[in-house]
């Protein structure tokens, strides 16, 4: 087994390497993306059982709730490490820098750390995690589409029809006498969200849903998948802005910003 | 007048801005933030020759701006969206009264629209028919996330928000812009949610809900509830800067706008000085579809379909008279200004009127 596919329960030290890889289970909810892979970690430092990770979003005014997220998910994600004691964080170049930074560092809610707040995080939270599984789910159902299954066939799909190993996925039509195989990867996504909007284990045993929730009419199938690609045309739409944002913050001839 | 192939494109930038932020108008580190942000979006979606200094956005004046809209014949007409922002700006970062500077000086080229905020109660109704006295609007810009004391934002389905709105319907200002973009303020959820135009738009069919920003970052929002109220629009003040240097994404978008809505619907807007149509207009009126994106929305962007969202679109909305503008430009004030009269004569091609 190699290094990367280990979970670091072997008692080896942390390193940056590993940090990183637990930072890269951290998404941007706002675009379902890894943390990682958008650049947005600036350093890593650690010391000893204690780890400390800076980190700037592409503007200063991104919803203090994301930063919130982001910055509370990844402080959760390092100091589930092995071999860390506490992880800390810092968030830079954001309105409200010191109030989420003092907030997540002393382990506040965020209602504490944003007492002029008009709610809590968990519902703006369930709401990014429902448009990355409408995301996900134009995927999932598009690799099904290109693997031959038609309309009737997906939208009848339970969770118990699906069995991956990680690398590929079998599917087995609803009489159990077929199984298609395909890339899991699509799949298992789909299911990770699927699962984290509670529809595994909600009144209706289907797999896919409408973005309301329910089980998808094979009619209106067609107007589902197109419901979808727009929320998966959205995410990455707003990746772009952030995309394009982040490079202007980071280009070295951007003047600092105020210090008002 | 922009010529795209030798045809005649008539542009109205349905998104204008005359705005102040210099140092000495901000009174709240919002200010600072707000067109900081601002001048994040500017250099992340303009091309690097055309970028101005931080120094020159804060305050470019009327002159500058009729430059950049005039000067190389990019834009025929305007439509002010008004931001007030008055808790971070002294006098206001952009009211109408400030873009009145320069609609006023030519009325022929410029729609300048109006605002209301319902947390103003009676005073907001009674400046709001005061703005109408003064300049008989046909449009109100509305900042449903702007900050006002202890508020964080409001909502356009709000019963105080539908007294206004029953205003406008009653005082003939048709066309209501909200702005639907990034947001601000700490969980600022409902600033950037685009549910509250769904019911707006249904109770008062009579009004055109023109979605600023078309509802990014809820495109799939705004694209579900537009496709189900035939009175809502979309805006493509920042959508269109993203053809520069994401040209694949900005196909993509408007194959969902052009998918949901259709070619009727949609608005180009620079939210200059936010972008400046000096080069915006070109970029867009060159943008093409990618034949996948042609196949999987079965739709088309091609120079009718350009012709009216450019120009078309807004004219409908704001009564404009595109022929009889075309006629009167020949010789305005800002024909003459520019020397613009040559875009105005008539293709040369035309056969002979006889």
């Amino acid at each position: 087994m190699s290094a990367d596919s280990l979970d670091g329960d072997d008692g080896e030290a942390v390193s940056e390497t590993r940090v990183r890889e637990r930072l890269d289970r951290v998404t941007d909810p706002e675009l379902d993306t890894s943390i990682v892979d958008l650049e947005y970690i600036d350093s890593i430092r650690i010391d000893g059982d204690e780890v400390h990770v800076v980190f700037t979003l592409p503007t200063a005014w991104c919803s203090p709730a994301f930063a919130w997220m982001m910055a509370t998910d990844a402080r959760d994600e390092v100091e589930s490490l092995p071999g860390v004691s506490r992880a800390t964080v810092e968030l830079r170049e954001h309105m409200h820098e010191a109030e989420i930074n003092r907030g997540v560092n002393e382990r506040l809610s965020f209602g504490e750390a944003f007492p002029d707040a008009d709610g809590s995080v968990e519902p703006v939270r369930a709401e990014l995690d429902e448009k990355a599984r409408l995301s996900r789910q134009h995927d999932a159902t598009g690799a099904l589409l290109d693997a031959g299954l038609d309309a009737d066939q997906i939208v009848g799909l339970t969770p118990s029809n699906v069995e991956s190993d990680g690398d590929r996925a079998r599917v087995w039509l609803r009489d159990g006498d077929l199984a298609v195989t395909v890339d899991a990867d699509p799949l298992d996504r789909y299911l990770e969200k699927a699962s984290a909007t509670g529809l595994l284990d909600d009144d209706h045993p289907e797999l896919f849903r409408t973005p309301e929730g329910d089980p998808i009419d094979p009619d209106s199938f067609e107007l589902v998948r197109h419901r979808t690609r727009a929320a998966g045309v959205n995410m990455s739409g707003q990746g772009s802005v952030c995309d394009a944002l982040h490079d202007a913050r980071q280009a070295e001839d951007r003047p600092p910003l105020s210090s008002l | 007048m922009y010529e795209y192939e030798g045809e005649d494109v008539f542009v109205i930038d349905s998104h204008l801005h005359l705005w102040d932020a210099t140092e000495e108008n901000i009174v709240h580190e919002g200010g600072e933030q707000f067109i900081q942000c601002f001048y994040d979006y500017h250099t992340a979606f303009t091309p690097e020759e055309k970028q101005w200094s931080l120094e020159e956005y804060r305050k470019y004046g009327a002159d500058r701006m009729k430059e950049d809209l005039f000067g190389n014949a990019a834009v025929d007409m305007g439509i002010f969206q008004p931001t007030y922002l008055t808790d971070f700006y002294d006098e206001g970062f952009n009211t109408a009264e400030q873009n009145a500077e320069l609609a006023e000086e030519y009325p022929e080229r410029f729609v300048l629209n109006g605002t209301f905020d319902p947390r103003d109660g009676e005073e907001g109704l009674e400046y709001l028919e005061e703005l109408n006295d003064r300049y008989d609007l046909q449009g109100v810009k509305l900042y449903t996330a702007e900050w006002r004391g202890d508020s964080k934002g409001w909502r356009l389905d709000s019963e105080e928000s539908f007294k206004f709105l029953e205003k406008c319907a009653e005082l003939g200002i048709r066309n209501i812009h909200p702005h639907k973009g990034p947001t601000i303020r700490p969980l600022n959820r409902d600033a950037f949610d685009v549910a509250d135009v769904d019911d707006a738009a249904t109770s008062f069919p009579e009004l055109n809900f023109v979605v600023e920003h078309v509802g990014l970052p809820r495109l799939d929002d705004f694209c579900w509830i537009a496709a189900q109220e035939p009175n809502v629009y979309g805006g493509l003040a920042v959508a269109a800067p993203m053809a520069v240097h994401r040209p694949r994404k900005f196909g993509e978008i408007m194959g969902e706008l052009l998918f949901w809505l259709g070619e009727d619907r949609l608005l180009f807007g620079s939210d200059y000085a936010l972008w400046n149509p000096d080069w915006l207009v070109d970029v867009v009126m060159n943008a093409e579809l990618t034949d996948e994106q042609r196949d999987e929305y079965g739709v088309e962007l091609d120079l009718e379909t350009k012709k009216k969202i450019m120009g078309e679109n807004a004219a409908e909305l704001y009564d404009i008279d595109i022929e009889a503008k075309k006629e009167q430009f020949k010789s305005d004030d800002v024909t003459e200004e520019f020397g613009l009269a040559e875009h105005y004569g008539g293709s040369s091609t035309a056969p002979a009127d006889d």
